[in-house]
């Protein structure tokens, strides 16, 4: 009874979604975030995940064929964020004159976060966690009816 | 007229089929060199404990603020849930042999 496989694999994606919420709500918590005048300041952020590569998953795949075996091998590992990556979106200028960030002309800028965008990314996020959380309750409660077999 | 003796039994003395020569019971993880179920019992004890101390101190970690997922701590409360029902149920299985076999009629 090896659970721990599909636990880990489950957990890896929870991590990842989390990470992906945290980064939404950085995202949402500096929509207003003037930037200063020197072109610093917040950039929108956006997580790029991708398979993990570990191989522990072979003992189950044994004697199991198809085109999809070496990559199940491969990537047993569940999932993992590769990077962060800073978006090169345009900031967005407000005409704020009396803002001590304002620029010569009187705009300050903003960073160029789509609220949208943002709160889809979030709902992708939550029900991306709530299937993982369906995948490893699915595996608890498999192991749970295998050890019902022949009880009274 | 000539009755051969009823002989299902093994005669007392004689030597018992070994259960060390039962093919690949070496090569089955968790069980020792012997194969004998006492040692395979043994170590799932073992793995129970080491599962319930380490879910209880996720859990300790996670009261005392020290972890930053809640899932992991979920999930090993779970893998020790489970685990400790396997050797439960592993448990209730030998006893009703046993007892069985004490009801046994002789």
């Amino acid at each position: 009874m090896d659970l721990t496989g599909s636990f880990a694999i489950s957990a890896s994606g929870m991590a990842v979604e989390r990470t992906r919420l945290d980064v939404v709500a950085l995202n949402l918590a500096n929509v207003n975030s003037a930037r200063p005048k020197d072109g610093s300041g917040y950039q929108p952020l956006q997580v790029i995940s991708g398979a993990r590569r570990a191989p522990d998953f072979g003992s189950i795949l044994d004697g199991v064929t198809g085109s999809g075996v070496a990559g199940a091998r491969a990537f047993a590992g569940g999932a993992q964020v590769h990077e962060l990556r800073a978006l090169a979106t345009p900031p967005r200028l407000v005409h704020e004159p009396a803002h001590p960030d304002a620029d010569a002309r009187g705009y300050v800028a903003y960073p160029g976060i789509d609220p949208v965008r943002e709160m889809v990314t979030m709902i992708g996020a939550l029900r991306a966690y709530e299937a993982n959380v369906a995948a490893a309750n699915a595996a608890r409660t498999m192991a749970q009816r295998a050890l019902e077999l022949g009880g009274n | 007229m000539d009755l051969a003796p009823v002989s299902f039994l093994p005669p007392v003395g004689a030597p018992l089929p070994a259960f060390d020569s039962a093919p690949a019971a070496g090569n089955v993880p968790g069980l020792g060199v012997a194969g004998d179920f006492a040692s395979w019992m043994r170590s799932q004890a073992a793995e129970t404990q080491r599962l319930l101390t380490e879910a209880d101190r996720q859990v300790v970690r996670l009261a005392s603020g020290d972890t930053d997922n809640l899932h992991q701590v979920m999930l090993s409360l779970e893998e020790a849930r489970l685990q400790f029902q396997l050797l439960t149920q592993v448990r209730n299985r030998v006893l009703e042999a046993y007892q069985d076999v004490l009801r046994m009629q002789v």
